[in-house]
């Protein structure tokens, strides 16, 4: 059954992309779990924090910190999804079906890249009741705020995949992934524009710098200025553009190097 | 003259500072049933998981018509399908899932893979059990799960990685017959396996690895012969093992000899002849003679002759 390369190609990135979907049937309590807190959060949380929270006047704007909050958190909710693809990764070599995986007559690079991308949809799709949660509680239902975030989102996710997918075939030990990942998740969040703008400690010269090439504030930054441009444009950490560049660019250059890690050093067995 | 299916050139395989195989030169032809026989631990699985490109040869190469596993990973997963010793899949998944996903991958269309799936599951017995989750099936129907994406892939190169672990008698046999029909459609199979006499019931030929290196290869009878003489004289007796040793350690014509039991079990040439010499020899050490048998060797034999182990203690 030999078809012409670019199509198979991409009929085995399709099959990849359903064997993360067909697997997503094994986190709905942990999705479950996760958008109840969510909902929780936001609904209680978030409104008692924001009526604490009063920004200074900056450029003349009025911010609202509940607005600021609402896709701050949602940020890190796809980040936090998206970084646990490494358990399912770590269940998978620990299950043997990694190795199944490598034995299948699939390009290595179509292999990597439809790991990324289904990792990326599934993580996507199981933040999509939380984004929509959101989307009704701010009352805005512009389709293309709606449509250019979620493409954003799931850039993003397909990017943090990718990066997952490379640390987790690299490190093949169940307890270095659990330190690995435990850190970065709490790490990036916090040196990140999720819960509080880059202006606001600029003084803290390490946390403004990482915070200004932390994806994190990209993805968040970009989603208030894409909602409410007027609002947060002050204080976003790059024009809108530039945020969407490097969201994109991520997602590019991170399933690259998933790609390049797969195909190069890749193998079965020694998971630790 | 056959061609040649896959070509094992120096393949050494190192883990951090275990070598898990160690320089394996082996052909492979076309369209025969080839036997991998060793213990566990002795680089069998290592070797077929090297072949179908999961791992990566640390030294040499193999080459599956003419490709190699090292640089042409991706044209060679194309020929080779492979059952794996361990069924692989997550707690999750049903069967009918796993193959018709599997189906779809190797090339089947969304209809053609619902067909063949059906068809493969009925041949294996396997239809019952399609909507289980695979936590819920036992390791006989685990393994043949395993059988039914080699069955479906129909691969030039099938592997099997002991396929008959862990199921009844009534399907090894079938099983037996579906990789004997493989065969019959121009496959090239290998198997795996520790079981001597699925060894010798199935396969052509046989190497047979231990500790990660070749010991011997050729066709049963072949090896059979290799035993000097090819004959075995066994003895039952009564008496002290160890005099018995002192004994046949003094005896020149006697090759190797393996104890069990207060049975012993001597290689040797021209064994109806010398196995009266060493009952003489027993006798006069008051060592009672209870049983003497004298055979041809078994592939037990065989696999002792050049290792010097038996299967079982590998």
């Amino acid at each position: 059954m030999h078809m012409p390369a670019l199509r198979e190609d991409l009929r085995g990135l399709w099959l990849l992309v359903i064997w993360d979907l067909n697997r997503m049937k094994s986190r709905t309590l942990f999705v479950v779990m996760r958008v109840s807190w969510f909902a929780l959060q936001v609904s209680l949380f978030g409104l008692a924090l924001s009526a604490m929270v009063r920004f200074r006047a900056i450029a003349g704007t009025n911010l609202d910190y509940y607005h600021f909050y609402l896709f701050g958190i949602y940020t890190s909710m796809l980040f936090s999804i998206s970084v646990s693809k490494a358990y399912d990764i770590a269940e998978e070599f620990e299950e043997g079906t990694i190795e199944y995986l490598l034995s299948l007559p699939f390009p290595r690079r179509v292999l990597a890249l439809g790991r990324s991308i289904g990792g990326g949809i599934a993580s996507f799709l199981f933040t999509l009741p939380m984004f929509a949660f959101i989307v009704y509680l701010l009352g805005s239902y512009d389709p293309v705020a709606l449509t250019v975030s979620m493409i954003s989102a799931l850039a993003f996710s397909i990017g943090v995949v990718g990066f997952v997918l490379t640390v987790v075939l690299s490190l093949k030990s169940s307890d270095s992934t659990d330190i690995a990942f435990g850190l970065l998740d709490a790490i990036l969040v916090r040196l990140s524009t999720v819960f509080y703008p880059a202006l606001v400690l600029s003084k803290i010269a390490p946390y403004y710098y990482a915070a200004l090439v932390n994806p994190l504030s990209h993805m968040s930054d970009l989603l208030r200025t894409i909602f409410f441009f007027e609002e947060f444009k002050a204080i976003a950490v790059a024009n809108p553009d530039l945020m969407a560049a490097y969201v994109f660019g991520l997602a590019v250059g991170l399933s690259t190097l998933a790609v390049l890690v797969v195909e190069k050093a890749v193998e079965g067995g020694g998971w630790k | 003259m056959v061609a040649k299916a896959i070509e094992f050139k120096n393949f050494t395989k190192v883990f951090g500072s275990t070598i898990a195989v160690d320089s394996l030169n082996l052909d492979i032809y076309e369209g025969e049933i080839f036997g991998l026989l060793g213990p566990n631990g002795s680089g069998k699985s290592t070797t077929l998981l090297t072949l179908s490109t999961v791992y990566k040869p640390t030294r040499g190469d193999i080459y599956v018509y003419g490709h190699s596993v090292s640089r042409e990973g991706d044209i060679v997963r194309r020929y080779v399908g492979i059952a794996f010793q361990e069924p692989k899949a997550l707690w999750i998944d049903t069967p009918y899932e796993l193959l018709e996903w599997h189906a779809r991958v190797v090339g089947y269309s969304r209809s053609e893979a619902k067909q063949v799936v059906k068809e493969v599951m009925e041949q294996l017995n396997l239809w019952e059990h399609r909507k289980k989750m695979f936590y819920q099936l036992s390791g006989g129907t685990r393994k043949k799960i395993e059988i039914a994406k080699v069955l479906i892939q129909r691969p030039k190169v099938a592997i099997f990685d002991e396929p008959t672990a862990q199921v009844d008698v009534i399907t090894k046999h079938a099983l037996w017959d579906i990789i004997r029909g493989l065969r019959e459609e121009g496959t090239t199979v290998i198997v795996a396996t520790n079981d001597m006499f699925e060894a010798e019931r199935i396969c052509e030929r046989i190497g047979i690895i231990f500790k990660g290196r070749l010991r011997a290869l050729g066709r049963v009878e072949e090896l059979k012969d290799q035993i000097p003489g090819g004959d075995i004289v066994e003895i039952q007796f009564e008496g002290d093992e160890e005099k018995v040793k002192r004994l046949l350690d003094s005896l020149s014509e006697i090759g190797k000899y393996q104890f069990s039991d207060h049975r012993v079990r001597i290689y040797l040439n021209k064994g109806e002849e010398k196995a009266v010499e060493i009952i003489n020899n027993f006798t006069s050490l008051n060592i009672k003679v209870k049983k003497v048998m004298i055979q041809e060797p078994t592939l037990d034999d065989v696999f002792f002759y050049f290792t010097g182990s038996m299967l079982k203690e590998g």
